[in-house]
């Protein structure tokens, strides 16, 4: 019994762990959802967009560091792998574009976009 | 008292399970219900599972391809709940998506330093990619790593159920010749260096930084590996859906309308290539006319057989642009072998999703045609598995 107890508070703490930037994922489960509901919708539009331009300032870096690494040697691996990192931070920065504009921090959007023939999902026009 | 934390992992029957692992790294499998307490060894059940490979670049999980491809077997697909959120998985009831970036064996700066792209083969680990898949392919549940896209690490590793349907996709599903072997069906997305370069300019110049050397660069740089690893998968694949600049528009260099070709390789277990009007045959064809009106450019088909790297394929080819749902559906009912449930299933899988990239020419149709092929063959294969051991059984 003390173990499921001990346990059960334990869920939760797990979500601190997550990392430094720690993004929630969308549907959060929580034992008491009442006592943390606002808080955690709030957090969520926050670091929605601050992801966003936290990936553009790394594109722009990188850019910047392909350049130099390019300058001294154009046909050096690390020329080619820094434009490589631009290339790979490019298209996550317009992933993180397209999830905003589908509707950024609605999970529920988001999800219809990918899913628009579910039961939570479906539209009567007429 | 021991610390136990718990995973909660996206089991295949929507039950949900609870591992949950003492310090003594004991794993329990606990099935939730409310009135009785005891743990019950769940043993996966030997199932088959049907492995397909797609080499796209820079697409990983939740690119339209698949999307449209989980959309055609049903149920929502979506990352796996309560993991990390950065996860590249996509799940749904019938169809597991993972992203074979996960399985690089260098992360970012480990790139950086040794002077190596993502698409070297020295930046992945092809042996855990092979063992990885072979479990779960023979229905054992494995621990796969995930590479984070946003932070350019390696963090910590996600659990994989055996899947009905699993997709493994990347830049290097058919490079491995073990991985290869794995693959029931393998499609390749080669998209021409105009298109490419069209499309990443779209893509990038609304990002700061961004100007248009910087996108020529970058495509540049990456090309030698490129070509030298992941173009030369194209003689493997089963299926290659080849986008190209559009023929109909003279000097057309925005990219907007495209030809697409599928070719589809003859002789493969259980794909029967799709063909139009007469199989074999060399058949060119506007739809455009008496019966139809389309807006400019219009559609132009395209149907003959060919040969691609010493292979025999038939080759669909479609130029042009849908402007209307009846030019959709004219085009489908002309259409053969589609492996289609009911008249109008392609139009209505394209009219579901409207919205992505695509919707309105070749791309979005092929993509389409080549998930109801799968489909096809994903049935095929699971009737004759099913009729298999009945045979072994009486004899």
């Amino acid at each position: 019994m003390t173990s499921i107890a001990a346990t059960g508070l334990n869920v939760a703490t797990p979500r601190a762990f997550v990392g430094p930037a720690a993004r929630l994922s969308a549907p959060v489960r929580l034992n008491y959802p009442w006592k943390f509901s606002s808080v955690k919708r709030m957090v969520m539009s926050v670091k929605a967009t601050s992801e966003g331009e936290i990936i553009s300032d790394k594109v722009e870096k990188s850019i910047q560091e392909a350049k130099e690494t390019c300058a001294d040697d154009p046909v050096s691996g690390e020329c080619v792998a820094a434009w490589d990192e631009v290339e790979e931070l490019s298209a996550a920065a317009s992933h993180a574009r397209d999830k905003k504009k589908a509707g950024g921090s609605d999970p529920l959007e988001e999800y219809c976009s990918d899913n628009p023939e579910t039961d939570e999902c479906r539209t009567y026009d007429n | 008292m021991a610390v136990s934390t718990i995973y909660s992992t996206q089991a295949l029957n929507s039950t949900h399970f609870f591992t949950s692992s003492s310090s003594s790294k004991q794993v329990f499998f606990y099935r939730r219900q409310t009135n009785r307490r005891f743990n019950t060894i769940i043993t996966c059940a030997t199932q088959q599972t049907v492995v397909i490979g797609l080499a796209a670049d820079s697409g990983c999980g939740k690119s339209t391809f698949m999307r449209r491809l989980t959309s055609v077997f049903g149920g929502a697909a979506e990352p796996p709940k309560g993991g990390n959120p950065d996860s590249n998985t996509l799940i749904s009831d019938m169809t597991t998506v993972i992203c074979l970036d996960d399985y690089h064996s260098l992360d970012r700066t480990g790139r950086k330093e040794k002077g190596v792209t993502a698409l070297d083969p020295r930046a992945n680990d092809f042996d855990l990619m092979y063992e990885q898949v072979k479990a779960l392919k023979s229905g054992i549940a494995v621990e796969k790593p995930i590479y984070n896209h946003v932070t350019g690490l390696l963090d910590a590793p996600e659990l994989i159920q055996p899947p009905k349907i699993l997709v493994i996709e990347g830049l290097h599903p058919m490079f491995d010749e073990r991985v290869r072997d794995l693959l029931d069906f393998s499609i390749y997305l080669d998209i021409s260096n105009e298109v490419k370069f069209a499309w990443k300019i779209q893509r990038d110049m609304a990002e700061r930084g961004h100007s248009l050397e910087s996108i020529k660069a970058s495509i540049e740089a990456r090309k030698p590996d490129f070509d030298a690893f992941i173009d030369p998968q194209k003689q493997y694949a089963d299926a290659v859906i080849e986008v190209l600049p559009t023929q109909l528009i003279p000097d057309d260099n925005e990219g907007k309308v495209l030809r697409v070709r599928l070719i589809m390789k003859e002789g493969v277990k259980y794909f029967s290539p799709v063909y139009l009007f007469d199989e074999g045959s060399t058949v060119s064809w506007i739809p455009c006319g008496r019966k139809l009106t389309c807006s400019y450019p219009g559609i132009k088909f395209n149907y003959a057989p060919d040969s691609y790297f010493d292979h025999e394929v038939s080759v669909v080819e479609m130029d042009g642009q849908f402007d209307r749902l009846d030019e959709l559906i004219y085009v489908e009912s002309h259409l053969s072998n589609l492996s289609t449930n009911f008249y109008g299933e392609v139009t209505q899988q394209m009219l579901k999703h409207a919205d992505f990239p695509g919707s309105n020419n070749g791309t979005g149709l092929f993509q389409t045609i080549v998930g109801l092929k799968i489909r096809d063959l994903y049935e095929q294969l699971i009737a004759n598995k099913e009729t298999a051991p009945a045979e072994a059984a009486k004899a």
